[in-house]
């Protein structure tokens, strides 16, 4: 109750808008969600108590983006930035969403929300003024690539929604970067929909600072033919969760999912995903790596739903895990949920520690053990790193990480 | 394509232990309160320390809440509504099997179990449950040479009272969930066993259990000690007649090895699962547990799940000696509307102690079928390891097939691996087999039996025939 009234009070809103009334009303039914649940049940309560406990005010705050826009093609936005949007190229058109198509759009996918699956989006939008909501309309091709940024402020709880409409025949690669700062909390809430054909290679890279959190929500809606591809990394939280909900609306999608996580320190961070198969011929590639060190702990929960209709669906999905410390701790779940019977569908999960003959192989021909597991390390982020729709010499995530770590 | 209307015209084999004995028993009054529990107690003339042992299990059992989690739709138990002790009316005292009633000696000659002398020659000792009570143990004398105590629970806690106060609710405590406390508090009878140091049980021991009336549950307890370096082999086997009603069985099975110690725990659960259109069968809510106390203790579970509309099942194994070893591999049948949600819990406490989970499933018709499992490595588990295999077979497009693996570790110096899939009959696998002369049902029989060999290798000998043959006939007439 004690989020609802913070919101209701905030100062720095004058009116609360229709979304935000018609999401304050569901949260009031569930003001926080059912520990009980599957979702939340291996969630750290105090992590997320203290989540919620910053202050929902807005303060203006500079903001430096992690690394420098060398290239001229590149778009580049920050969320709550207020600037008008719009890009129209020969080839393609970047738009911004007007707010009735945009609140009719978002009101949609209330309705259809849960009230334990959906509560990060619930509080996202209840906390959300129309600035902190970006819409996009996107059409053509040879789009260049766009990069958009969400912050949150020192010692406050920031909400940002992206909402990105893709339509027919589209390509794009999208890089989102969340930023966490020093005490801050970062609710973060994407609505993506692919119409027919279109296809997107999907960033998501999130790392904070010292003690910041964020709650990150990922909704996908994909048509026929459409290909969405996903890399994520989520680092440098004290208590971060990423939760994916894919829908292939009427199959005949492909989907490619790889993530990553890395945990030290006490930090927990945890990434949940339910790719639901709403027609046949649906295709998942799915790889999540975690890696927990010091007394940190990772969670992943992923749920694969093939219904009756989704025959010839050809899921998999991978957990594999990399724990470091005696006193951190790794849960996984892969599930799958099957009723069509010609499918594939297969998952796997593995939880160990770095392989210990490939380290004493490399020690043998000279490489210090920091080295050797370091290599052992970049072989193991590199394959979700080259996914991200990142180029190198613009930012070395490689080298972040390594270095970090 | 696989031809449904070939595959549905396939005659149906009805369930062939759906007969009812007609019997004279001995029913006390429905319903559950501390009087029921009392007269349960006095009947069977047990000691102060059960009598505590059941009251204080009733006392914990009305505070909780039936669990939920596992999602099962069926209609609500009304636990007031149930007669908690029948028995057969027979000779206050048996010395010998001619002394037990033809008809009950009927009963179990008709679903084949080796009760009678000549059948005995089968070299399995059976101790039969007929109800809530144990009727007849069988090679007890044979037994008795090698020191290995084989007898209903009820005699167990007569004449080895000590050994039951000792181990009894020390691996599935009272308290350790809504079923396990029931069962804890009216539990009637069982099987035990005790296998002294040293000693490698001369034959296979089992239990079969019958329910025979439909207004009761059953409860039964069995306890199985494994004294060091001692191995046993333990059979288990049920049926039921058809009733409309649905009845109530909530066994707890509780599994003790010592250093070296080995103990391998086999069911084949047929019980009657209900009708087409699922009405009756038996509600089977079941804690099995094993716990490997000793250094190089093994506990392997196999089973075979064909019957019971509900079944909610999770044996499992507590690893905590050194190099301990648990091991479960299942299969489960199900079919028209039949639920079940079984898989294992491998806790790995112990170091270097290891763990396999090969689970198959295969749906037919409406059914819902579930592998949920456990694995978990604590922090002192070092150098352990765990192998996990769940596959999947569907049969029609409106069975489910669901798989829920958790997977825990805080240790890093162990493994874990887990891999699942799901299938279906392969219809070219199919085409090759009828292309060679084999007939429908027989191929698909064959690929069944092939789909779950890993589990059958594992069946003692008389079970695994048996197991196959079980499936193929559960399974006529569900494939298209």
């Amino acid at each position: 109750m004690e989020i609802i009234e913070k919101i209701k009070t905030n100062k720095s809103i004058d009116n609360l808008t229709e979304i935000q009334k018609i999401c304050l009303d569901k949260l009031q039914a569930s003001p926080l969600p059912n520990p009980k649940s599957e979702q939340w049940r291996l969630s750290n309560k105090s992590k997320f108590s203290n989540f919620l406990n910053y202050s929902v005010n807005e303060k203006k705050s500079k903001f430096d983006t992690p690394f420098p826009n060398t290239s001229q093609s590149t778009i580049r936005l920050v969320i709550g930035d207020n600037c008008q949007i719009n890009f129209i190229e020969e080839n393609y058109s970047i738009k911004q969403l007007s707010e009735d198509k945009l609140v009719k759009y978002i009101k949609e996918q209330i309705s259809c929300f849960d009230k334990n699956e959906n509560w990060s989006d619930l509080l996202n939008l209840s906390l959300n003024c129309t600035k902190n909501i970006l819409g996009l309309k996107i059409n053509g091709s040879e789009i260049p690539p766009i990069e958009i940024f969400s912050h949150a402020s020192i010692n406050s709880l920031n909400a940002k929604t992206l909402v990105i409409f893709l339509e027919k025949n589209c390509n794009i690669d999208l890089l989102q970067v969340n930023l966490g700062k020093d005490n801050s909390s970062l609710s973060q809430s994407t609505f993506v929909c692919l119409e027919e054909n279109s296809s997107v290679n999907h960033g998501v890279v999130s790392y904070g600072e010292n003690k910041s959190n964020l709650l990150n929500s990922l909704n996908v809606i994909q048509q026929n033919n459409s290909e969405y591809n996903l890399g994520s990394l989520h680092f440098k939280f004290n208590y971060a969760r990423f939760e994916i909900r894919i829908k292939q609306s009427k199959g005949n999608a492909k989907t490619n999912i790889k993530g990553m996580q890395i945990t030290k320190k006490d930090e927990q961070i945890s990434t949940f995903t339910k790719i639901d198969f709403h027609g046949p011929n649906g295709f998942l590639d799915q790889i999540n790596k975690s890696l927990a060190d010091d007394k940190s702990h990772a969670i992943f929960e992923g749920s694969i739903i093939v219904p009756k209709i989704a025959q010839k669906t050809d899921a998999s999905q991978l957990s594999r895990n990399l724990l470091l410390s005696n006193l951190a701790q790794i849960d996984t779940k892969p599930q799958l949920e099957i009723i069509a019977d010609d499918v594939k569908c297969k998952h796997g999960a593995t939880i160990s520690q770095l392989n210990e003959e490939e380290l004493f192989y490399m020690r043998t021909r000279g490489i210090t053990l920091t080295e050797a597991s370091k290599l052992q390390l970049s072989s193991y982020f590199q394959e979700i790193i080259s996914f991200i729709p990142v180029s190198k010499d613009r930012w070395d995530l490689l080298d972040k990480l390594l270095n970090e770590n | 394509m696989v031809n449904e209307n070939l595959v549905k015209n396939v005659v149906k084999e009805p369930y062939k232990y759906g007969f009812v004995t007609d019997i004279e028993t001995e029913k006390i009054a429905k319903g559950l309160n501390e009087d029921i529990i009392r007269l349960i107690s006095q009947k069977k003339e047990e000691p102060k320390f059960l009598l505590d042992f059941r009251l204080k299990a009733f006392k914990k059992w009305q505070k909780m809440k039936e669990p939920d989690w596992a999602g099962l739709g069926y209609k609500q138990i009304d636990y007031q509504d149930i007669i908690y002790y029948s028995a057969p009316k027979q000779k206050e005292k048996i010395s010998s099997l001619d002394e037990v009633d033809p008809k009950l000696l009927e009963t179990f000659d008709k679903l084949g179990i080796p009760l009678t002398e000549q059948k005995k020659l089968t070299n399995v000792a059976v101790d039969a449950v007929f109800d809530s009570v144990s009727i007849a143990t069988t090679f007890r004398e044979e037994l008795a040479e090698h020191g290995v105590i084989f007898c209903s629970i009820s005699e167990a806690v007569k004449n080895h009272s000590d050994l039951i106060e000792k181990y009894l609710g020390t691996v599935v405590p009272a308290s350790d969930n809504y079923f396990a406390a029931l069962n804890s508090a009216v539990f009637s009878d069982g099987s035990f066993v005790y296998i002294p140091k040293g000693v490698t049980c001369p034959m296979d021991l089992s239990s079969y259990f019958r329910i025979n009336s439909g207004d009761s549950g059953q409860f039964e307890r069995t306890l199985i000690i494994a004294e060091e370096s001692s191995s046993v082999s333990y059979l288990e086997g049920c049926t039921a007649p058809m009733f409309d009603t649905n009845t109530l069985h909530a066994a707890v099975v509780e599994l003790i090895a010592l250093d070296h110690a080995s103990i391998k725990y086999s069911t084949v659960q047929n019980w009657y699962a209900g009708d087409e259109e699922g009405i009756g069968g038996i509600f089977n809510f079941v804690t099995k547990r094993g716990k490997c106390l000793g250094k190089r203790s093994k506990i392997s579970w196999s089973q075979v799940e064909t019957g019971s509309a509900i079944t909610w099942k999770y044996p499992s194994c507590l690893l905590l000696g050194e190099e301990s070893v648990g091991e479960f591999y299942s299969v489960a049948l199900t079919n028209n509307l039949q639920q079940a949600d079984t898989g294992t819990k491998m806790i790995h406490i112990g170091p270097k102690t290891k763990s396999t989970i090969v689970s198959k499933g295969i749906s037919a018709g409406n059914s819902i079928n579930s592998y949920r499992g456990l694995v978990k490595m604590g922090t002192k588990a070092t150098g352990s390891r765990n192998y996990s295999q769940c596959d999947s077979m569907l049969i029609g497009d409106q069975a489910s097939a669901n798989t829920f693996p958790y997977i825990k570790s805080q240790q890093p110096n162990s493994e874990i691996e887990h891999e699942a899939s799901t299938c279906r009959i392969s219809e070219d696998q199919l085409f090759y087999l009828q292309s060679r002369g084999i007939e429908f049902e027989e191929a698909v029989s064959m690929m069944v039996s092939g789909f779950c060999r890993d589990v059958f290798n594992q069946l003692p000998m008389e079970f695994a025939a048996e197991a196959d043959k079980l499936l193929a006939l559960k399974l006529e007439g569900s494939v298209g």
